[in-house]
């Protein structure tokens, strides 16, 4: 029941692929639409009967492990197509497919009209089936299977207006720098190989102390998994892609970059946790570089001004937190902010798309403004996707990120200065957040907003989009309920059968002081917001140079690697290649043509000077065995 | 063991065999080419079945029959081609016929 509830999970997408692929012209645009979100919504029905048949088991035995057949078999070891169902498969397989019917349901509204429809929505349920492979494999190879294809697809979405340059040079970006992350995973995997002989994660999991004897060798391991999720996630040093892969259509940007592909790095630690745990100082390097992205991109995004943008830094900051979460070994608080993050992020995403759309494809916020008139329901669901990204109760990010904090003051003097990382963040991101809204919705309507109201009389958005948009918004306001700290707590209990927290517990009472203290931050970050853009364009302050710059990450990266490369390519051009290949095409082709004449005086028509040759070839033969018989 | 050693035999045969061959690359008569042809085969099915015997095994025997009847085949074919070629007035020497050549 439940292998079965996971394989028509994972295929379903796959089928829709095939069907609208198949189909091509002779399928209308509107059913590939409907192909891709009824296929996705099955996955959803699956995900949930899964979830009620694990239910069903005690705590224990809640891991199911489904074997297909074998991929690769030799002696000492072996390589299966296996599902994995257990706690922490699940609460990924609910909100890749159910988050992901949703936003898929939002883009039949917002992609109308598109030239290409089907190959759109052709990509993005075969990312669905990417996905759900990746986080329902039970082995790092059909992991790292999965892992290459939502890259892929990521690839494929954000370079979907192929006509625009900047398109294609941000997918080429986000595939460069998620390749760098595949192949230090890949490299962790051999080395898993070499001392394993497995790669099931049960397999390797029970020889993680084994491995954690040796120092150098489980470092690596760590080391390489880690690459892996900070290429994937968007952390320092390997963040530059993600602002740019906002070239993409909207609900991608909310599917792919805010709720499902970009948190996969925080499933990856969390689901080896086993080895990160033997491998104590590439964990904490981890929840530094969290914190580190969450100050950075909270930073940045004060002085972005493309809508689109602003949400991309915060979800990198948001990221960063579950990394925090992860690195000290608080997984179901990293898991619970992933989940309510899905909801409140893919909300951010899609009313932002509400308002690009109304604006006929316009993101830049300084020519936005005075929308709350206009767009009241769309200011509502901005509105809540705020809140909960800020952390304001009863909304859902207040009891994820409030989780986070907590557990890092409990954790000695390195949990503490993460503690003061993400106090500030939370700062940072009511700062931009309300900037955000202040710069959009208050203040007086602008030009390009009466021009283009008066062009579409009011209305909002297509019933596609709004109907996704309020189920989220009602999300984001109910996610956090499924976890409150001293209360209750079913969530937490549900995934430490897979992935314990290890490390001091918080106290009830501290949480709730420290969710006091927060929520003051973020008021005071609300007050300075107002007081700042509120008053909107007439004392708009000044934004440094370093922060536009984006910390000057590119430009270094450029230094440091593009212009070598291209520099080593173009000397390469004049001391080899001009001089030694292209001028060594004429002397081949000459000595060709001499050894063409040479045997073609062998074939001289003489059927008796064949013979003699056979004959002579034979004895030969015959003579070399003789003698050296 | 019946009758003389097998170094005879092979002898035989490897002389045949022989003289077929210096046939085969010295005559310019398809019709003599053939016959050469033949004389190879022959010494060739002679070894075989001298073989055959000394080891007591069919083996050699069932192959040169198969031999025969290869041989059989390919006289048909050439026979056929040098009677073509005579009813033509073509010259029969194989030096002359290098047209495919050109």
């Amino acid at each position: 029941m439940i292998a079965a509830a996971a394989w028509v999970c994972l295929l379903s997408p796959l089928a829709a692929v095939l069907a609208i692929a198949l189909g091509g012209n002779r399928l209308p645009r509107r059913t590939a639409g409907y192909l891709a979100t009824g296929s996705t919504a099955v996955s959803f029905v699956a995900a949930v009967a899964a979830l009620i048949a694990t239910l069903g088991h005690t705590a224990s035995h809640r891991q199911t492990v489904s074997t297909a057949f074998g991929l690769i078999e030799t002696n000492a070891f072996k390589i299966n197509l296996n599902l994995l169902v257990d706690p922490l498969s699940l609460v990924m397989m609910l909100v890749v497919s159910g988050v992901g019917s949703l936003i898929i349901a939002y883009s039949i509204g917002y992609m109308k009209g598109e030239d290409e429809e089907r190959r759109y929505f052709a990509y993005i349920a075969f990312f669905v089936f990417s996905m759900l492979l990746l986080v329902e494999s039970a082995n790092f190879f059909l992991l790292l299977v999965g892992w290459g294809l939502v890259g892929l697809s990521s690839y494929l979405l954000i370079g979907f207006w192929q006509e625009r340059p900047s398109a294609i040079a941000a997918a080429k970006k986000a595939f460069i720098i998620n390749a760098v992350g595949d192949s230090a995973m890949a490299l962790a995997l051999f080395l898993l190989i070499q001392h394993t002989h497995t790669l099931d994660f049960g397999g390797v999991f029970n020889q993680a102390a084994a491995l954690g004897a040796n120092t150098w060798l489980i470092n690596l391991v760590a080391a390489g998994l880690l690459v892996g999720a900070l290429a994937k996630s968007a952390q320092i040093p390997l963040h530059t892609w993600l602002p740019d892969a906002m070239e993409g259509p909207t609900p991608v940007s909310a599917l792919i970059h805010a709720a499902t592909m970009v948190t996969a790095g925080v499933y990856l630690i969390v689901r080896t946790h086993p080895l990160f745990e033997q491998a104590p100082h590439v964990q904490q390097t981890a929840a530094g570089l969290g914190a580190a992205t969450l100050l950075a991109a909270g930073a940045i995004a004060l002085v972005q001004t493309d809508i689109k943008r602003v949400i991309a830094y915060s979800t990198m900051s948001q990221i960063g937190y579950m990394f925090l979460a992860a690195g000290i070994g608080a997984y179901s608080a990293a898991m619970f902010h992933l989940v309510t993050h899905a909801f409140f992020k893919a909300l951010l995403f899609l009313a932002a798309g509400v308002i690009i759309h109304a604006l006929g494809g316009e993101q830049d916020m300084r020519k936005m403004g005075g929308l709350r008139k206009r767009m009241p329901r769309t200011y509502i669901a901005m509105l809540i996707g705020t809140g909960a990204l800020v952390g304001i109760p009863p909304l859902a990010g207040f009891f994820s990120k409030d989780a986070i904090l907590a557990t890092a003051v409990s954790g000695g003097a390195y949990g503490k200065v993460l503690f003061a990382a993400g106090i500030a963040g939370v700062l940072l991101t009511a700062l931009y957040s309300f900037r955000l809204i202040f710069l959009v919705f208050s203040g007086e309507e602008s030009e390009l907003v009466r021009k283009s109201m008066a062009k579409h009389r009011g209305g909002e958005g297509p019933r596609w989009m709004m109907v996704p948009v309020a189920t989220l918004a009602l999300l984001a306001v109910v996610g956090g309920w499924i976890q409150i700290a001293g209360l209750w707590h079913p969530f937490s209990s549900f995934l430490d059968a897979v992935a314990p927290a290890f490390g001091a517990e918080p106290s009830a009472a501290r949480e709730w002081l420290l969710s006091a203290v927060s929520l003051g931050v973020v008021l005071g970050g609300l007050w300075i917001a107002w007081a700042i853009y509120s008053a909107h364009s007439q004392k708009a302050p000044r934004t440094p140079a370093v922060l536009v710059e984006k910390l000057y990450f590119d430009r270094a990266y450029d230094l440091a690697f593009y212009r070598p490369a291209v520099w080593l390519a173009q000397r390469l051009g004049s001391w080899f290649e001009r001089p030694v290949i292209e001028r060594s095409g004429d002397e081949i082709g000459l000595g060709a043509l001499i050894g063409g004449r040479f045997s073609a005086a062998i074939q001289n028509g003489l059927a008796r000077s064949y013979v003699l040759l056979v004959a002579a070839g034979v004895s030969v033969i015959v003579l070399l065995f003789l003698v050296l018989r | 063991m019946l009758g003389p050693a097998i170094a005879w035999y092979l002898v035989v045969g490897g002389a045949i065999f022989a003289i077929g061959a210096a046939g085969v690359m010295l005559r310019r008569n398809p019709l003599i080419m053939l016959l050469s042809l033949e004389l190879m085969l022959n010494g060739a099915n002679l070894v075989l079945i001298a073989f055959a015997r000394r080891h007591g095994s069919l083996d050699g025997q069932v192959f040169a029959l198969a031999v025969m009847a290869v041989a059989a085949a390919e006289v048909v074919v050439g026979l056929g081609l040098v009677v073509a070629m005579a009813r033509r007035k073509i010259e029969l020497d194989v030096d002359l016929l290098s047209r495919l050549r050109k």
